[in-house]
């Protein structure tokens, strides 16, 4: 008989494999895929009309503006840090560069409540800073600056911890030969260095934009949650759903889930193209 | 011997400049907010912190916070190294979407995760009206706290034990099964050593990020006080009653547990690779 198939050794048993696949399979629709669908179902279910006249409401507008002008500001400033970061730590050698990575690292392991804790303590009206500050006319806590510095503390680590990989594994080489040849540090920088690290950038700042524009924890608590002025998307999201507002709360939520979907489909396909120009750890 | 210097010469341009940005913003952003809660902290000292956090609600909050947790970066653990053996191993339709899946929990918002979860778990919600059936109530019990940290924690284990199955010489598995070794030894002595420091870091990320979860356990967990109330939702509690010196000590109880368990999985780790003998 031709069609008998001997196991390999390094392989389990079909029968195996095809429960393995299941497991995974039936996990992820439970817990991912449900709630994907959920989502959408929700913010539907009056209708069209319904959804697009929610997401139309003043104090939503206002909440997508607030959203966009806060990635429009966190995003680009952690993206520099993340070059001067990186740059910092792959093209010199000093003492104590692992202590440094370590407290990039740090807000990972912060809750995102605690972060905001911190800025209130730090820039809150009962504090030295912030008292002062308060006096002079530019309140950080329950303002813009207060919301932008919690997305920031949040999301500190995103792009230097995508570039420090890809630039150790590039080395010093290129850069050095560019500066031998006589470019300037900027152009050995834009001409040299850019050009070999911006889809692990582009990487970096996907992430980082997804998690500034869906952070809860930490804006929660520095925004004061003023309708139409500290309430970004998913702050307005909360209160809409504590309203019992299904509908415009769900609304709200399938945009930031349509933009979770669009950051997937970026990376995947960052993934699949410029692997070999990605940290190692995202090459499948 | 002369001494290291603190920074080698290095013919590379923008020291100044990308040193003065790094440590500039990084003391802005992340080590003044965090030395205000410390100073803070060290104003009312370790027995001001002991009186705060010694009251039923404080324990009950914080107890539950790390034993769910635990348990979720356990479930996590188990779950994550069976999706990366057959996402890594296994060649079957609709994979690569599989793959892209397990990083919706990073992509998709707290906020929008939580409402979801909710509706689908709650009585009259999807899956929550099966459980029902059963008489398990999962949203607004601790099993709906259970089910937004796996969510939450689902990626990392997966993510960082990929890319060491993808680097697993076939050959060590063949040699494994001549000298006569079944598949369940060779994966349980051979395969698993390998994976466990990937598996443990995944796991520490798990756990860390677990336990400051708050955006998507809110919504689903109902904050009973002393039932289903988890340690983060007290502190923002503290917070809107102007509550600033507690919410201060239960924030720095939080950041010491976490930090200590953190340096324990560490030193398990160091411990691991020493037995397995390879760093």
């Amino acid at each position: 008989m031709s069609d008998i198939r001997f196991a390999a050794a390094t392989e389990e048993p079909a029968a195996v494999r095809r429960l393995l696949i299941g497991l995974a399979v039936a996990g992820l629709a439970t817990l991912v895929a449900a709630p994907l669908l959920v989502v959408f179902a929700e913010a539907l279910a009056q209708g069209w009309l319904a959804a697009v006249t929610a997401l139309g409401n003043r104090d939503a507008q206002s909440a997508i503006r607030l959203t966009l002008l806060i990635a429009g500001i966190s995003v680009p400033l952690n993206a520099a840090f993340g070059i001067a970061a990186a740059w910092f730590i792959t093209k010199f050698d000093f003492r104590g560069k692992a202590v440094l990575i370590t407290l990039i690292d740090l807000p990972f392991s912060v809750s995102p409540v605690v972060a905001g804790l911190c800025i209130v303590l730090m820039f809150g009206t009962n504090s030295l800073v912030g008292g002062w500050l308060v006096a002079s006319g530019h309140p950080i806590v329950f303002a813009l600056p207060g919301i932008v510095l919690a997305t920031m503390f949040v999301t500190f680590p995103f792009v230097a911890r995508e570039l420090i990989p890809v630039m150790i594994e590039q080395g010093r080489a290129e850069e050095e030969a560019a500066l031998t040849l006589g470019a300037s540090g900027w152009r050995t920088f834009r001409t040299v260095t850019l050009p070999n690290i911006r889809w692990a950038l582009l990487y970096g700042v996907l992430l980082c934009n997804a998690r500034a524009m869906g952070e809860f924890g930490a804006v929660a608590v520095v925004s004061g949650k003023i309708r139409g002025q500290t309430a970004t998307m998913p702050i307005t999201i909360e209160m809409l759903y504590n309203e019992y507002l299904s509908v415009a709360a769900f609304s709200l939520a399938a945009v930031l889930t349509l933009l979770a979907l669009v950051t997937l489909l970026l990376k995947t396909a960052l993934e699949i193209r410029h692997a070999d120009q990605l940290s190692a750890t995202h090459r499948h | 011997m002369t001494r290291r210097p603190l920074i080698h010469k290095s013919p590379m341009p923008g020291l100044g400049l990308s040193m003065g940005i790094t440590l500039t913003m990084l003391s802005l952003v992340v080590l003044l907010p965090i030395g205000a809660l410390l100073w803070k902290g060290a104003t009312f000292g370790l027995s001001g912190i002991w009186e705060t956090v010694n009251r039923e609600r404080v324990w009950a909050a914080l107890f539950l916070s790390f034993r769910l947790s635990l348990i979720a970066a356990l479930f996590n653990l188990v779950f994550g190294l069976l999706l990366a053996w057959v996402l890594v191993r296994y060649r079957f339709p609709g994979r690569r979407i599989l793959d892209a899946a397990v990083d919706l929990p990073f992509a998709l918002p707290t906020a929008v995760a939580g409402i979801a979860l909710t509706t689908i778990y709650a009585p009259n919600g999807m899956f929550g009206a099966l459980a029902k059936e059963i008489g398990w109530k999962i949203a607004y019990t601790q099993s709906g706290i259970f089910l937004a940290l796996v969510f939450v924690g689902l990626p990392f284990v997966t993510r960082t034990v990929q890319p060491v199955i993808e680097e697993i010489d076939r050959e060590v598995e063949e040699a494994s099964a001549t000298l006569g070794a079944s598949r369940v030894h060779t994966l349980r002595h051979v395969i698993l050593p390998m994976l466990a420091p990937a598996a443990l870091t995944g796991f520490a990320l798990s756990l860390a990020r677990a336990v400051g979860e708050y955006g998507s356990v809110i919504f689903i967990a109902g904050n009973i006080p002393l039932v289903t109330e988890i340690a983060p939702l007290l502190i923002v509690i503290q917070l809107e009653e102007f509550n600033y010196d507690a919410a201060a000590a239960i924030g720095i109880s939080m950041l010491l547990i976490s930090f200590a368990m953190l340096l324990l999985i560490n030193l398990i780790q160091v411990w691991s690779r020493r037995r397995i003998g390879y760093v």
